[in-house]
């Protein structure tokens, strides 16, 4: 919200400079954006007098002029302007000078004729005409006034100004208005604040005769107090209030109107202004629309209204928005002669919802959104009516209309000052505490260390010590919080064991070479079905957003893969050959649902590897997290479709529950990707990997007896697999099996084609004796029988 | 001949022939020369049957002296000579200790979860236990029990996606405060870490998935002055001994009063840089003292029991931590940003 510093100090003196207002302010609770000067980059530009004008001989629309600004020799300057003539007074932009949009006039030659400064129109020293009205856009702003030669202009349209910018907490709506920041100013300043004295001339007659009001939904509408002022004389509102609203960011439109603005933004009590001439049958009725009934508003814009939206309807039909923004019906034009001035307080819901719906955000709309006390009504409303005293803009018929049922009873409370003391930590003398409510305008009853406070009305905040508190506490010094340390029981704290083991994994992977990633939680219909995974999996079923930001992001993601794909093709796009990531995140159940009825959530982890990267690395990734969490597992091929066929595996636990899938992606999936080259990529189950993980247990004496190791070259058929052949030698020899390992795959003609040759090495050894020879062929004889017998695998010549 | 110009003509020609040998081989070959079994001395040894009986002694104790001398002269032959063939092994193998090789490539984790296992390290050494709840949340945890009702206009300040009315993604790590309340009773001294969703387009500052760690504390006499000293400790533990916390007035439905919180810019140390915008001072993390609606709604009595709450922004501090100037970079996952990262 951006507040004239002038308007500002009419109701408390600011002795200080613009950085050390922010900082106090800021320091007490109410947020300051930043200060500026209204017209920084205007610099320079003086009142001036045309004393001649003369045509410029090499042109047929340049003048050669001299203008007198108050110093030395008259200046020669050229201007092209069709409305300058001798005699005017205008804004002259003198050697050096600086203009909006970072213009600085130099001396320079306009054909031919040198030129020492620059005549000024409106716009161009940032001064729309609304600010400094009957003066025309085209050509130069001439000054209606007189006003000393040299002359800085700022002063003229107030520009001469400081705007701040406030940044209005949530739960101080009275804030959002001059009045609001004046009282907080008064208090941080430690000055007087001085507020203006409300009084209403009335002008005879009785309101009853010229309007009436109705509110039939009273829960929406609280409040409806109108005014009405007659004889209007609509005009051009005086110079100090346009330059206000100027400052504000909003534009003059006549007396009127301005006056709705004015209030609203010095009472933080949006206003509106109808022709009652145009309110049909002088009634108006506060009432929701009826589905499909139509409103065009003063931006000239047509809605079709829903039945939830409260209107401001006169005998045939709408005539505002309520609280949003007015007809065009009823607006007040040149020619109005009697307004009512709506003061009202709305819903806050019912108008949010509203102004949400048909997409309008307004001044008003905001307002009441946050909150408008119904309490202060009336002071608004009288306010204008003192306006137009003031400017002379019409006659205020006497008597209001007031629909005020449920009047709002002020908040008192009982508080303890002891109490508040040690919620803040803080050592708050009740003393102090009852002088910062005072000046905060509460009303005070103390009695020792209780308190009976009552809110001021504009306080729509206020309902428990706590707030109170709150109050005591920014104006005694957030700074006077001291530090102090937790008392009492300490809990012991930690890691929950889902953390301590996601920790361990990581540890690990980061040991392995891979970076982690991180992705959204988003993924789009169409990537989960690039996976092409069968019609009836449930991760083709995900979760929607209801709301999303665009189809890329519509759902929740039911596997972390499409992400990190994504993430690896963007990768290789860029140029990186070679990486390993991981992620490891939620994912989201389409149709399992928790006791409550949630989605069920749970963790996964996606690895993936390009570049320098084989079947046998992401295998062995996912091997060794798995030998570090003591699982037992089986390596088989799995289906999984979106990886090569005749490169994709499964890793299971003993009763078949899958633990892990993993590969190297199907060339049809990696095209549907963008992913160029081989990319590998393993998905890990992390609740069944928590449930298998065995803690580490005693550990095993040092063998005493020495091992033999012999080594096995055996042909087998390409089609037979080397790990189930392993497995089931293991089986066979039982422990005196210390290890069996593979060191070798050869294929070749000397083995025949369809063959190949795999070399092992057996470790054999007794925990309680030295093996004999015999034990040892026995055992080598076994393993040659198995081979040959279940594998057709023989022993190399 | 006499013996013992004999056995000085052997050392003479022993001597004469290790100085012009540099050879193990050739030093061994010279050993059985002299003291083998048809060596020189031996020879002379074996002559010694000719001599008479008193002679003998005499020539044996002469002839066994020479021979320790001899011995003595090879054994230190030999031992130079391996101390060369070593030094000469040595050279030989020496390699150029600068030439790269493969170095074994370690990874590393995201960024986030470096500086969240940080401050979750501060936290759970002052005893507080780490709880997660679910991401997608019921619509009471997120807001009603957090004092947001239905239609509050903080429900806009963090647009919220909804996947039906009443389930939505939870908006911050607050409702898992409200489940814990709700299901222990106090003392409570916890941190919540995860993910959460606003309805943000994505910029160099904004996402719609972001990181937040909260922090709840409720017992007995807690106070705001207690907020500021761990909130102190945590800062202090982070970012340096020098670091200040300074509270500022804010306002949050969850807290009464709230406090906005800066710390001294770790960047310039309170001096004034690009950093802190020239303040001195870096907006961390929103605070206060537990709203006693909130506990009261939560099932905690707030006559007896007192809390405060506090919520940090991961990827706030991330950024600043490593001056990271666009937050897309953190979901990105270029390995070019990645690999600068280790622990």
């Amino acid at each position: 919200m951006k507040v004239s510093m002038k308007w500002l100090k009419q109701y408390a003196d600011i002795p200080v400079t613009p950085a050390e207002y922010e900082s106090r302010m800021v320091m007490t609770g109410t947020g300051v954006e930043g200060t500026a000067p209204l017209a920084p980059e205007l610099e320079g530009v003086v009142v001036g007098r045309v004393l001649t004008c003369r045509d410029h001989e090499n042109s047929d629309h340049l003048h050669v002029c001299t203008v007198d600004v108050g110093e030395g020799e008259p200046l020669q300057i050229v201007c092209g302007a069709p409305n300058v003539r001798e005699g005017i007074l205008v804004p002259v932009a003198k050697i050096g000078a600086r203009l909006p949009g970072g213009v600085t006039i130099k001396k320079g030659k306009l054909r031919g004729v040198e030129s020492q400064g620059m005549l000024c129109s409106g716009p161009e020293i940032g001064v729309p005409v609304e600010l400094y009205p009957s003066v025309g856009t085209a050509g130069l702003l001439i000054f209606k006034e007189d006003y000393p030669l040299g002359a800085d202009v700022k002063p003229i349209f107030g520009l001469d100004d400081t705007v701040v910018d406030f940044e209005i907490l949530a739960n101080r709506p009275d804030c959002l208005s001059v009045w609001g920041v004046a009282r907080e100013t008064a208090v941080a300043m430690g000055t007087e604040l001085m507020m203006p004295r409300i009084s209403v001339k009335e002008a005879g007659g009785d309101i009853r005769d010229y309007a009436q009001v109705e509110v039939r939904e009273s829960e929406l509408c609280p409040r409806y107090a109108a005014r009405v002022v007659k004889n209007v004389r609509i005009g051009d509102s005086p110079a100090w209030l346009r330059q206000y609203l100027f400052a504000a960011g909003m534009r003059s439109i006549n007396n009127i109107v301005d006056i709705t603005n004015f209030v609203m933004l010095e009472t933080g009590h949006p206003m509106h202004a109808f022709d009652l001439d145009k309110v049909r049958g002088r009634h108006i009725i506060v009432r929701k629309a009826e589905q499909g009934e139509k409103l065009t508003t003063l931006d000239g814009k047509e809605y079709a209204l829903n039945s939830t939206d409260l209107m401001i309807c006169d005998q045939e039909g709408p005539t505002g928005l309520a609280g949003i923004m007015g007809g065009e019906e009823s607006e007040i034009t040149e020619n109005t002669r009697e307004v009512l001035f709506e003061c009202a307080s709305f819903d806050r819901a019912s108008i949010r919802i509203t102004a949400r719906a048909l997409g309008i955000r307004t001044e008003s709309s905001g307002r009441f959104e946050r909150g408008v006390s119904p309490a202060t009504v009336m002071d608004a409303l009288n306010r204008a009516c003192q306006m137009v005293n003031e400017l002379d803009a019409g006659d205020v018929v006497s008597g209001v209309i007031d629909l005020y049922p449920k009047p709002l009873a002020p908040v008192t409370l009982t508080v303890s000052c002891a109490r508040m003391a040690r919620r803040a930590g803080v050592d708050i003398a009740p003393e102090e505490m009852e002088e910062i409510l005072r000046k905060l305008l509460f009303q005070v009853k103390r009695n020792g260390d209780e308190m009976i406070v009552t809110a001021p009305a504009f306080r729509q905040d206020i309902e428990q010590e706590a707030d109170i508190c709150e109050e005591v506490l920014r104006y005694a010094g957030y700074d006077r919080i001291p530090v102090t340390h937790l008392r009492g029981e300490t809990p012991m704290g930690g890691l929950n064991d889902t953390g301590r083991r996601e920790a361990a994994i990581r540890g690990q992977l980061t040991g392995m070479g891979f970076y982690e990633t991180m992705t959204f939680s988003f993924i789009s219909a169409k990537s989960i079905q690039q996976l092409g995974l069968p019609a009836d999996d449930p991760r083709n079923h995900p979760i929607t957003i209801r709301n999303p930001l665009g189809e890329d992001t519509a759902c929740m993601r039911t596997t972390l893969l499409p992400g990190a794909l994504k993430t690896v093709a963007a990768n290789i796009k860029n140029g990186n050959d070679s990486g390993r990531i991981y992620e490891l995140g939620t994912i989201y159940d389409g149709q399992a649902k928790t006791a409550e009825g949630l989605p069920v959530e749970t963790h996964e982890l996606v690895m993936a590897m390009w570049g320098q990267a084989d079947f046998y690395a992401i295998r062995g990734a996912v091997e060794a997290l798995c030998r570090q969490a003591g699982i037992a597992y089986h390596i088989a091929a799995c289906d999984e479709p979106y990886l090569h066929p005749g490169r994709r595996a499964a890793l299971t636990a003993k009763d078949g529950q899958v633990l892990a899938v993993l590969g190297e992606m199907h060339p049809d999936t990696a095209e549907r990707l963008d992913l160029t080259g081989r990319v590998y990529v393993a998905k890990v189950c992390l609740p069944l990997f928590f449930e298998m993980t065995q803690p580490m247990g005693e550990v095993k004496p040092i063998a005493r007896f020495p091992a033999v190791n012999r080594d096995l070259a055996l042909v087998m058929p390409e089609s037979q697999q080397v790990g189930p052949l392993m497995d089931a030698i293991r089986f066979g020899c039982g422990p005196m099996l210390e290890d069996i390992r593979m060191f070798d795959v050869f294929r070749g003609i000397q083995i025949g084609p369809g063959n190949k040759s795999v070399a092992f090495s057996l470790t054999l050894r007794a925990a309680d004796h030295t093996l004999t020879e015999e034990e040892i062929s026995r055992l080598t004889e076994k393993a040659l029988k198995i081979s040959k017998d279940q594998f057709g695998a023989v022993l190399r010549a | 001949m006499d013996i013992r110009e004999n056995l000085a003509q052997i050392g003479e020609e022993l001597r004469k022939e290790l100085a012009c040998t540099d050879a193990l081989q050739a030093l061994e070959a010279l050993r059985v020369k002299v003291l083998g079994k048809k060596g020189s001395l031996t020879a002379l040894l074996r002559g010694m049957s000719q001599l008479s009986p008193e002679e003998r002694p005499k020539a044996g104790q002469i002839i066994n002296e020479a021979r320790e001398k001899l011995t003595a002269l090879l054994d230190d032959k030999q031992k130079e000579l391996a101390l060369k063939a070593k030094e000469a092994r040595l050279q030989a193998e020496a390699i150029d200790v600068t030439e790269p090789r493969d170095v074994p490539a370690i990874g590393a984790e995201h960024p986030m979860n470096l500086v969240l296992s940080e401050v979750l390290d501060c936290f759970t050494s002052m005893g507080f236990s780490v709880v997660e709840g679910p991401e997608i949340e019921l619509d009471l945890y997120n807001f009603e029990l957090l004092n947001v009702p239905k239609n509050h206009p903080a429900r806009d300040a963090q647009d919220t996606f909804y996947i039906d009315d009443n389930v939505v993604l939870r908006s911050q790590t607050s409702p898992v405060q409200a489940r814990t309340m709700l299901s222990h009773k106090p003392p409570i001294r916890i941190v919540c870490p995860g993910r959460v969703f606003r309805a943000d387009e994505v910029d160099a500052t904004h996402s719609p998935v972001f990181h937040q760690i909260e922090g709840l504390v409720i017992d007995r006499d807690v106070t705001m002055a207690d907020l500021k000293g761990t909130l102190d400790a945590f800062a202090k533990r982070l970012y340096g001994q020098d670091i200040e916390v300074r509270f500022r007035p804010s306002f949050f439905p969850f807290t009464e009063p709230s406090a906005e919180v800066d710390l001294t810019c770790f960047n310039c140390h309170g001096k004034g840089c690009r950093v802190c915008k020239g303040t001195g001072w870096i907006e961390v993390l929103g605070c206060g003292m537990v709203n006693p609606k909130v506990l009261e709604m939560c099932g905690i009595d707030s006559s007896v029991y007192s809390g405060f709450a506090f919520g940090i922004g991961v990827e706030r501090i991330t950024m600043l931590r490593y001056g990271i100037r666009d937050m897309r970079l953190l979901y990105e996952g270029d390995m070019r940003f990645l690999k600068q990262f280790r622990r």
